[in-house]
């Protein structure tokens, strides 16, 4: 049953593991050359030189550039972030507390993302050319060019301030005097999940559709397409069983682009609902050159990308079968 | 003497046309098929308007940039009544002219949007072209070293590259060199040329098995020359539509840029006009504010898209079924 040799998937792991090395060296060049450091929030005047020092040596910046950059290479790997010095407390803790949450709002956002794009481009591209097709695409690519955080402040303007139907920022009801059982608790996300959601997903879906359309018109030419309509099955059943199946290949291989699309989407639209994730902390923390807490957040969200690849690239497979990874083909 | 050279400008002139003619005869036919698509049409026309927009913006806009809100009526001091009023809604005739309504400083809405097209296009065919110039090359490279070393060192760049998140490391990059608009282009262009790379080596990968360049290759054809003569031009087309989907991308990364409060708060941009409203807490109650800046921010990069994909359709046309 399986069609990934382990051969194939040793290989693609380490490769995996070597990209994630040069991002992390990449990484500590890059926000080591952002000029300032914490340091300078933490000086205040009654500090002397010595006291200076002290915490210089404190927060290892003391240190040559290449043993910070030795440690930090060996910390990551075993899990040891080390401590914030604007949160004052330890990067895991704020990353393990965050990460899950955007998960959840990018995860739920990724899901709607690849029902909508994928259905809607399976349409246009089956329909191409024609009126319904022309008027449809104008309108998602319109829509896929509204700025986020605008599109976001726009639904808040209407669902929340002008309705009231729905919360407009955190993850949960602040102080909220209800009972916290399971049930309330899921109902209250998900009422706070609503409109950052809806904010993403509105415009992202496009993105999918975009590859779809034309994968979709691609395989229109096939010969198995037209003996499937030759054996005189319905319309819908050749489009959907025959044609889609095999147009949504180029949509899996082209779902990273959409996944880091969506992942900018989900940074300023966090900003936009105070949604706790790590879009959030990601932004402020290199903003206040908190170096430990932005390395993480930037290897985590790095982390989520190349392990979502590796599963696009596995979920090709069972999508075509003509695909063999590894094996001898 | 003269005459002499004269028959020869005609003739190098004449042979000039020989050459262009096949040339301007396609660029007529993609032409002629281009205005076909409605969609494309749309996207040259809001262009059009926009460029007019920043090549003239005195005769479109309604003030100059000077211009404040009841300073013509009562010079230098407002009274605390007027003071209160702002930012003003859309407002005709007296005491003073604001179709769109000012903002909270009496700036004319109208008037920035105006004045802030220029920006929006140059970020957009800067970045656009400078992504295009380094995704281009290397995808023509990357591809045409197939599954050699090259191609495979290029790959392994695109790969660290997608797995750093787009904005944050924009970020980073606009923090390092500061917030500039020049540096947001350079930032937007190092980050933005992976699809283009990616798309430009796939395209390579099989017009290099294409007969002509292997009889190009059998007449002893250099690999600059094969590249630069032969590939070059067949990938032009679909650099184009990638061209025109960076620069949309480009103005939507200047926004939230913007919007993050990384922006050259000199210039006057439409992201910019986004930002200021947040910071000023009107984001919901100065519809008149809000709206036109994001509408135009849409408008252009739709535009951009427009082209591109209709441009796409010119150059990669379909079988109608």
């Amino acid at each position: 049953m399986t069609r990934i040799s382990a051969r194939y998937l040793g290989k693609r792991l380490v490769v995996s593991y070597l990209t994630l090395l040069v991002i992390m060296s990449l990484l500590f060049v890059l926000i080591r050359s952002m000029p300032g450091s914490f340091i300078g929030s933490m000086i205040t005047p009654e500090l002397d030189q010595s006291d200076i020092k002290r915490l210089r040596e404190t927060w290892g910046l003391n240190e040559p550039m290449w043993r910070q950059y030795i440690d930090f290479m060996i910390n990551y790997q075993t899990g040891q972030f080390g401590r914030s010095p604007t949160y004052k407390e330890p990067v895991w803790d704020i990353i393990i507390r965050r990460f899950p949450r955007t998960l959840v709002l990018f995860g739920s956002a990724f899901i709607v993302q690849f029902i909508v794009g994928p259905l809607v481009g399976m349409y246009l591209g089956w329909w191409r050319g024609t009126r319904k097709d022309k008027s449809i695409f104008t309108s998602s690519l319109a829509v896929y060019s509204m700025p986020a955080f605008w599109l976001a402040w726009l639904f808040i303007w209407l669902f929340n301030y002008e309705l009231g139907w729905l919360p407009s920022t955190y993850m949960f009801t602040k102080f909220a005097n209800f009972e916290w059982t399971t049930l309330s608790i899921i109902v209250d996300v998900l009422k706070h999940i609503a409109l950052p959601l809806f904010s993403i997903a509105f415009v992202s879906w496009v993105g999918a559709m975009l590859v779809m359309r034309p994968a979709m018109n691609n395989v229109t030419g096939e010969d198995y397409v037209f003996l499937a309509q030759a054996k005189g099955l319905s319309e819908r059943t050749v489009m959907i069983k025959h044609a889609a199946r095999n147009a949504l290949i180029p949509v899996a291989t082209q779902a990273i682009v959409g996944l880091a699309f969506l992942l900018d989407g989900s940074v300023i639209v966090e900003n936009v609902f105070s949604w706790p994730g790590l879009g959030q902390v990601i932004v402020s923390s290199v903003l206040s050159r908190d170096y430990p807490v932005s390395q993480a957040a930037f290897f985590m969200l790095a982390v989520l990308i190349i392990v979502m690849r590796l599963v696009t690239d596995i979920a090709y497979t069972y999508l075509d079968p003509r695909i063999k990874f590894g094996g001898d083909s | 003497m003269s005459t002499e050279t004269e028959t020869e400008n005609a003739s190098q002139i004449d042979s000039l046309k020989e050459r262009w003619r096949p040339r301007i005869e396609r660029f007529r036919r993609g032409w002629d098929r281009f205005t076909q698509e409605k969609m494309g049409v749309l996207g040259i026309v809001i262009m059009v308007v926009f460029i007019f927009w920043a090549l003239f913006p005195d005769v479109f806009a309604p003030h100059s940039m000077e211009w404040r809100a009841y300073l013509g009526t009562e010079p230098g001091r407002l009274t605390a009544e007027q003071a209160d009023s702002l930012p003003h809604p859309p407002a005709f005739g007296d005491p003073f002219f604001a179709p769109l309504g000012t903002n909270y400083l009496g700036q004319g809405i109208l008037t920035l949007v105006v004045h802030a097209a220029d920006d929006a296009l140059y970020i957009g065919f800067a970045a656009g072209l400078l992504s295009s110039l380094v995704g281009v090359p290397l995808g023509l490279i990357s591809g045409f070293y197939g599954n050699t070393w090259i191609d495979e060192t290029i790959q392994r760049v695109v790969d660290v590259m997608y797995g750093l998140p787009f904005l944050p490391f924009l970020i980073v990059l606009v923090a390092i060199r500061g917030i500039t608009t020049t540096n947001i282009i350079l930032g937007i262009a190092v980050t933005s040329w992976l699809n283009n790379c990616i798309v430009i080596r796939g395209e390579t990968l099989s017009l290099k098995e294409r007969s002509y360049v292997e009889s190009a290759k059998v007449a002893g054809a250099s690999d600059t020359r094969i590249v630069f003569r032969h590939i070059m031009p067949n990938v032009l087309p679909l650099a184009f539509v990638f061209l025109a989907q960076d620069a949309a991308a480009a103005i939507l990364a200047q926004a939230s840029l913007a919007y993050l409060g990384l922006a050259d708060f000199t210039a006057n941009s439409w992201g910019l006009m986004l930002q200021n409203i947040k910071s000023n807490g009107y984001v919901f109650d100065a519809w008149w504010w809000l709206i036109p800046p994001g509408v135009c921010i849409m408008l252009i990069a739709a535009a951009f898209y427009f082209v591109g994909f209709s441009m796409e359709d010119v150059t990669n046309p379909q079988e109608e079924s």
